[in-house]
């Protein structure tokens, strides 16, 4: 049992925390501000006299972008979920020769950098007619969400007993039927957990649509709100109104679901 | 578990395997043919990219911004590393006791993990700029008489693109800590307390001692995390001013997409990969011998 501190102890962790916070209420005040009250000196800490035109333009504008977000982000979590459940089974509950080699496979795809095969995929993609296709951008972003969710995954599969699989094959069980109505249900809390992760990973990913994706109408909102730092200059507040916009949907999830965030990360740091 | 019919378990664990090869390794090797070829658009979609052997890497080697990329990328690697550990640990410290509102609290510090890289980038290029808030703040409490040109001067801009990394990097360093700091048990601390040790001698002589694991697993994964970050960096500068604040990824990427330079850019990639390999491995091994 951790020792308990009080009231005081809460104030101080508070101002610590303010400090890391910040920058989500400066963006968050930007949009309701003219560019002139945003640069002006010395700053506001408050908006002067707040306008909600700035937010209302930016929604407008980023309603179509936003559309792709949400089909990115939903498509990449199903194809990553359906391609690496199974897999994590495998890996945590048989040993097979091959088994070796595919985690090899998926520690080495952690290590790459997006950069490393966007040229390459960029070429390949412009081949198989992907470019300016979301069906490029989800593969894309599922080839490094696939390991990722994997080693999360089989770390949690692990702690199942396989006593109860075990009891299952004797009474006739199939593997699908293990993986269905044994593995599946058991792993509720690392699916919740991986879903939060892949979604929020999918959603704020820049790079990938950055390469893959130059048609306007196709573009996720952190490209949508890229074209906002434009030739003829940044246009500031809707650029803030527009992330704030932007960063809600995740805020949103870190704050009823933040355990399951610091589970899902730590499981596939630490327990290997 | 005792196995029967071996192949239908492979049916389970080949589609994650194709994804990644064909769409991870393949582009990887892929990536290699490309450093030895003088690939550019044209060249590509007609097919006609001559095989130059290893004059990508050459030409590379003696490209002064290659090796300003390549300092870059330390010094950025360096500081993130060494300042989000820090930060990370004295807050996993705070965190280290039960108080009023702590799951509240502890989701908050989650925030520039759960912030879109497009935002946070935004806000870094905002109070960074020349006359952004900082230089706003400073002026008008008088430390400064001119703005001090954060992202836009050649010395400075890694230095303060670092920064910005160093924020974006503390709630992965905080939780980890904070996990390993909750395995240690209570009695070490308070048998220490008996021998007459004071706050600053059980965290220097237990926690760092006991978290060790921890703190090497961490390092690791934030290298090779830090060795990756490609956004950040491409939305406040761009790498500039003049590709003085180049990193590898981005510099790649500019010879890529910006000069349409593929071969060259591929040779950049397959150099700074065999650099994060290494780098990888050497962890690694310290991280055996700590075991």
């Amino acid at each position: 049992m951790r020792r308990r501190k009080g009231w005081r102890w809460t104030l101080l962790v508070s101002l610590v925390v303010f400090i890391i916070v910040i920058p989500l209420y400066f963006i968050a005040i930007g949009g309701f501000m003219s560019v002139e009250e945003i640069f002006r000196k010395p700053p506001y800490f408050f908006p002067p006299n707040p306008k909600l035109d700035y937010y209302k333009e930016a929604f407008f504008t980023l309603l179509p972008y936003m559309r792709n977000s949400f089909l990115i982000s939903f498509g990449t979590l199903g194809l990553t979920l359906l391609v690496s459940l199974p897999a994590a089974f495998v890996l945590a509950k048989f040993k097979l020769i091959v088994n070796r080699f595919a985690n090899i496979l998926f520690t080495f795809v952690q290590i790459l950098p997006f950069v490393a095969v966007i040229i390459p995929l960029f070429l390949i993609f412009t081949k198989l007619k992907m470019i300016n296709n979301l069906w490029g951008v989800i593969l894309g972003l599922s080839v490094f969400l696939v390991p990722f969710a994997i080693i999360i995954l089989r770390a949690y599969m692990m702690s199942i007993p396989t006593a109860l699989l075990e009891a299952a094959v004797i009474d006739g069980a199939s593997y699908f039927k293990l993986f269905l109505k044994i593995i599946l249900p058991l792993s509720a809390p690392a699916i919740a957990s991986v879903s939060i992760l892949v979604f929020l990973l999918a959603w704020g990913n820049f790079i990938i649509p950055l390469a893959f994706v130059k048609e306007r109408s196709l573009q996720p909102m952190s490209i949508g709100l890229y074209n906002f730092i434009g030739q003829y200059g940044v246009q500031w507040n809707k650029l803030m109104a527009g992330s704030m916009i932007y960063t809600l949907p995740p805020l949103i999830v870190a704050l009823i679901a933040g355990k399951a965030i610091v589970a899902g990360l730590t499981a596939g740091a630490l327990k290997e | 578990m005792k196995i029967r019919r071996k192949g239908v378990l492979c049916i389970f664990l080949l589609p994650s395997i194709v994804l990644v090869v064909s769409f991870g390794i393949y582009p990887t090797f892929y990536n290699f043919l490309l450093s030895l070829r003088d690939v550019n658009l044209i060249s590509y979609i007609r097919g006609t990219a001559k095989y130059v052997g290893f004059s990508n890497y050459s030409s590379i080697l003696r490209d002064t911004l290659f090796w300003k990329a390549f300092l870059n990328t330390f010094i950025f690697t360096g500081l993130s590393l060494l300042f989000q550990m820090i930060i990370g640990f004295m807050i996993a410290l705070l965190f280290n006791y039960e108080f009023p509102l702590k799951g509240f609290l502890q989701a908050l510090v989650m925030i520039p993990w759960v912030m879109p890289i497009m935002v946070s980038g935004t806000y870094f290029r905002w109070i960074m700029s020349d006359n952004g808030f900082l230089n706003n703040l400073l002026m008008a409490l008088g430390w400064i008489k001119e703005p001090i040109r954060w992202i836009t001067s050649e010395k400075l801009a890694i230095y303060s693109l670092s920064f910005a990394n160093i924020w974006l990097g503390i709630p992965f360093n905080f939780i980890l800590i904070y996990t390993g700091l909750r395995e240690i048990p209570e009695e070490l601390y308070e048998s220490a307390e008996i021998d007459g040790a004071r706050g600053w001698q059980k965290v220097l002589y237990i926690t760092i001692p006991c978290l060790k694991p921890v703190l090497v697993t961490t390092l690791i994964l934030g290298c090779i995390f830090t060795m990756k970050v490609f956004d950040l960096v491409w939305i406040i500068t761009r790498g500039g001013p003049g590709g003085a604040s180049h990193l590898f990824t981005t510099f790649s990427y500019s010879l890529a997409f910006d000069r349409f330079q593929f071969g060259r850019s591929s040779a950049v990639v397959i150099i700074m990969l065999l650099i994060v390999i290494a780098l990888v491995l050497v962890l690694n091994k310290v991280k055996l011998e700590e075991e």
